[in-house]
């Protein structure tokens, strides 16, 4: 197994949002008794001078904290410090990526370390889908074996066919394709040397593939979508995963969509397309129209490229089981199922919400009827589509799914916020999803990389963890594996 | 000659809807260094215009959450919370962000696109409980947004033949062909009779090929060049006092039956109707979903041609407090199973409050929808929980009309547009095929005992102690 070092990431930004704030009134005189008994590094006072600051208030614990013996609040000889929630976090988030899930996801990329259970880092606030599961544990673990538990395998095998190369990741995930134009170029390198670390993969989307991007094409996946953006014949012999992408998630049966604002020259001249136009790929691919056509796409592909393994990307209709075999059958390796509620750099709001199901039900669907065709240990079922925790993998894992694919949550420990505004203008403020050449330096691909990994790491010690404690050894034991799970009804 | 229908829609932006979700707060550790001006690219901070070494109040309702501003400050001096008057608005069903939407789509007639993956709940009530399908299944003729031109939105409102057995006593039935599967209704809240109100939305059915009703006795004298496109509605119980001239000149009159009447009450004031416009589509406005079968003597005898059912502003039916989407279905079915469904239109009203509501409602087996108090939030309405014209926060009394037709325009055009991206996502090339078309979408509580009921039932299991 490879080394993969885990260093402290510090936020890019200056000051860090939280869940409490705390309040000082003007009873406080200024002891700095608090600043001995706070172990968090809430409160600071300077030698010399008299003053009582809060210096990072995002640190405290809150409530959590009263049972600990370094409670301020109630060892403050006047009774000055007040704990409340802070009205900003109210602001942080939505319903699927609440904001304890994105705080906890910047702790993660930070420390590389399982968050310590303050903040809820598991479940989301969707109240469906996978935020109705939770594992069953019920203490299957052997305590003894304590030390087995860094022994657990957590890789997968991406090509499940007896022809063609074997690929394994050592982690039950990689990247979702994220095109140059949607994201920035920095972002990517990011992203790809994330994936470079941890032997994973990583996708470019169909915006072309990058030359930057060179030095890691093990680790690359390259996209063939309706727009055949940037796709070259020496893309495609370069790569050992190509993906075909017969529609996304979040707008499913549209095509993709980059507004005008955000292809400026260098991504219009990736694209092979006019600069400042927006564009829109056609949905479908205008020489498929049968699975035979299916697998005429698949021929012309291993004819350049003898080698590659081949990925399926479809989105989840009703009929999707039906696709799925399908495209095993056109000689697919890996079929990779988008779901409704999957992230985008830019989308109708009407078809994030209401077109296709939600992956979680997909995945049950498809991997059951696979079974039932008797076909499902010659593919790789890949789900992606709201993936948003190291618990949500293991749910999709549980359900059926060989393993996950990855967009949002990197993006997340990159410092996004999930404002929403990738899609137009100079793109995303924070410098991630944007082609703005100023707002695009934010990011250092180095320290990015290291988020990210970061990240990973943590997922993976949260699977050998929750592995551990329902005393399975491997990732694949879990495949399929309902009977760990059990549905929150909230009523 | 050819004509592609084509809704204009250009940019009127109304003062009053310029409420933020958040609010950016500037405490007084500001050190005026002007950091967050070169951070924000939404132009929130500004310096201030009389005072150049200051800071101005930031300019919320342009901040698009992205916290850049606050992280970047020096001093810690900015922070963000939740806009009050924000989360104020509307109430339950009318939430604030399916406000905040309309008047997005109001002001400048777009689809609302945004990054990022959907960031709502998994499920609500209502709409919110069914998916609409893709297809990925393709056919040739499909080119997902660039065919969107081909998709015909027009539905025949009326009676149509269900199959022809006589070609020589062959006589075409009444009906009508909207181009949108949208009509409007002017009776909304307490602003009923205001002018202003009813000239806006009477004007743009005209313009959009649709019809407005009208409650017989709002009419006035400005609106006779729009008579054609004027759905005129009366009370069954008012029928025999009035005076039924105007009937003479529309081409649809919707009688509304009150909770109790009796059928020979409706067969005479059918009658009367038909003996003074024999051409008109007539249509009947159910609010108790309950007594059916008058209903169905009237369309056997081709009375009547439409049905339209009214719930209230929340989709609920004012009987049994049931939810549209479901008693449009059961009616639909009712239709299906008597096999009249094809002869009659069958239209909703009451709760159609986005965009995916009406595809939705047609899926359920309706023929098109009537939106109602969506026009009103378009031209800047709140929706408060008590409706006093004089103490409007939008003044909707003096609202200009062509501001109002504009606003209810683009609306409109950006709910069609989303119609054809439904559409054009399903492979489905006319909104006529989409009518009760439940195969192409996913009802919440089907799809989850489908998909988890096998892991409920061992939790249900366990509870039972087993």
């Amino acid at each position: 197994m490879r080394d993969i070092e885990i260093k402290y990431c510090p936020s890019r930004f200056r000051s860090k949002i939280g869940k409490y704030r705390i309040l000082l009134n003007s009873k406080c005189f200024h002891c700095g008794l608090c600043v001995e008994i706070c172990s968090y590094g809430v409160f600071e006072r300077i030698e010399g001078f008299n003053y009582v600051s809060i210096i990072n208030s995002s640190n405290c614990m809150g409530p959590n904290c009263e049972k600990g013996p370094f409670y301020c609040t109630t060892k403050c000889p006047v009774n000055a410090i007040k704990i409340e929630i802070d009205p900003q976090w109210e602001t942080l988030g939505d319903f699927r990526w609440t904001p304890d899930l994105i705080l906890t996801t910047w702790q993660q990329a930070e420390t590389g370390e399982i968050p310590d259970g303050n903040l809820e880092y598991k479940r989301g606030a969707s109240e469906g889908g996978f935020d109705n599961f939770d594992f069953d544990i019920n203490n299957r673990h052997n305590r003894e074996q304590l030390e087995e538990m860094d022994k657990i395998d957590t890789s997968i095998s991406l090509n499940r066919r007896s022809e063609g190369i074997k690929i394994k990741i050592p982690i039950p995930w990689y990247g979702a394709g994220m095109s140059f134009g949607s994201i920035s170029l920095p972002t990517m390198l990011s992203r790809a040397m994330a994936a470079k670390a941890w032997g994973t993969f990583v996708s470019t989307g169909e915006g072309g593939y990058p030359d930057e991007l060179i030095p890691f094409s093990n680790h690359i996946i390259t996209q063939i979508a309706t727009g055949l953006f940037g796709v070259r014949e020496e893309t495609i012999k370069r790569t050992p995963i190509i993906e075909f992408k017969y529609a996304q998630g979040a707008k499913p049966g549209l095509g993709g969509h980059l507004l005008g604002d955000k292809n400026t020259p260098i991504v219009a001249k990736m694209r092979e397309a006019v600069p400042w136009t927006s564009l829109f790929s056609p949905f479908p691919f205008h020489s498929v129209y049968s699975v035979e056509d299916h697998k005429k796409h698949i021929d012309w592909v291993k004819t350049i490229n003898p080698n590659a393994l081949i990925s399926v990307k479809v989105s989840t209709p009703v009929d999707v089981d039906m696709v799925a075999v399908g495209s095993y059958y056109a000689g697919a390796n890996i079929i990779h199922l988008d779901g409704g509620y999957g992230g985008t750099g830019a989308a109708p709001e009407i078809a994030k919400k209401n077109i296709a199901m939600p992956i979680e039900y997909a995945i049950t669907k498809v991997h059951r009827f696979l079974i039932k065709e008797g076909v499902r240990d010659e593919i790789v079922l890949m789900v992606s589509g709201g993936i948003r925790t190291a618990y949500d993998i293991a749910k999709s894992i549980a359900h059926g799914a060989d393993g996950v694919i990855i967009g949002t949550a990197e993006l997340v420990a990159l410092g996004c916020v999930r404002c929403g505004n990738c899609e137009s203008g100079r793109g995303c403020p924070r410098g991630i999803a944007t082609t703005d050449p100023e707002l695009e330096k934010q990011i250092n691909p180095h320290w990015g990389a290291q988020r990210i990994i970061n990240l990973y790491a943590s997922w993976q010690k949260q699977l050998k963890l929750l592995l551990f404690q329902l005393g399975l050894k491997s990732i694949n034991e879990l495949r399929g594996r309902t009977d760990f799970l059990r549905y929150i009804d909230e009523k | 000659m050819y004509e592609r229908y084509h809704i204009e829609t250009s940019l009127v932006e109304l003062p009053s809807t310029k409420i933020g979700k958040f609010k950016i707060i500037r405490d007084d550790k500001c050190l005026n260094c002007g950091r967050c001006i070169n951070i924000c690219i939404y132009n929130v901070h500004e310096r201030d215009l009389n005072d150049s070494r200051k800071m101005a109040e930031p300019i919320s309702h342009l901040c698009k959450n992205c916290f850049s501003c606050i992280q970047n400050c020096p001093q810690q001096a900015l922070q963000m919370v939740k806009n009050r008057e924000f989360e104020n608005l509307g109430n339950k069903y009318w939430t604030p962000s399916i406000i905040y939407t309309i008047w997005n789509e109001a002001e400048d007639g777009k689809i609302p696109v945004y990054g990022a993956g959907y960031q709502g709940p998994f499920k609500g009530s209502g709409f919110d409980e069914i998916w609409t399908d893709m297809s990925e299944i393709v056919r040739p003729t499909r080119d997902g947004i660039h065919g969107r031109e081909y998709i015909a939105t027009a539905v025949d409102i009326g009676r149509k033949l269900s199959r022809l057995s006589d070609f020589k006593k062959f006589t075409l039935p009444n009906f009508h062909e909207i181009q949108i599967p949208m009509l409007l209704d002017t009776s909304l809240l307490s602003l009923k009779s205001l002018k202003n109100i009813i000239l806006s939305i009477v004007k743009a059915a005209h313009q959009l090929k649709t019809f407005a009703f009208l409650e017989i006795e709002n009419y006035f004298e400005e609106l006779r060049p729009y008579l054609k496109s004027i759905a005129l509605r009366l009370h069954l119980n008012k029928i025999f006092k009035m005076d039924l001239e105007l009937l003479k000149e529309v081409k649809f009159i919707e009688i509304i039956l009150p909770l109790k009447f009796s059928n020979l009450q409706l067969e005479k004031a059918l009658k009367k109707i038909k003996k003074e416009n024999q051409e008109a589509l007539i249509s009947l406005g159910i609010i108790n979903p309950s007594h059916s079968e008058e209903i169905f003597k009237q369309f056997q005898e081709a009375r009547a041609d439409i049905l339209s059912f009214h719930a209230n502003n929340c989709g609920k039916s004012f009987q049994g407090n049931i939810f549209i989407s479901k008693l449009i279905r059961q009616i639909h079915l009712d239709f299906v199973k008597r096999r009249m469904r094809d002869e009659i239109t069958i239209i909703g009203k009451g709760g159609i409050a986005a965009a995916e509501h009406v595809p939705k409602l047609i899926i359920c087996g309706a023929d098109a929808v009537v939106l109602d108090l969506s026009l009103l939030v378009a031209m800047g309405c709140r929706i408060c929980e008590i409706c006093r014209i004089e103490y409007c926060p939008a003044e909707l009394k003096k609202l200009d009309p062509n501001i109002g037709f504009q606003r209810i325009i683009n609306m409109i055009g950006a709910w069609r547009d989303q119609l054809l991206e439904i559409l054009s996502a399903m492979g489905i090339k006319d909104v006529r095929r989409l009518r009760g078309e439940v195969g192409r979408a996913m009802f919440y509580e089907e799809i989850e005992k489908e998909s988890f009921g096998f892991i409920f039932n061992k939790n249900s299991l366990q509870n039972e102690g087993y």
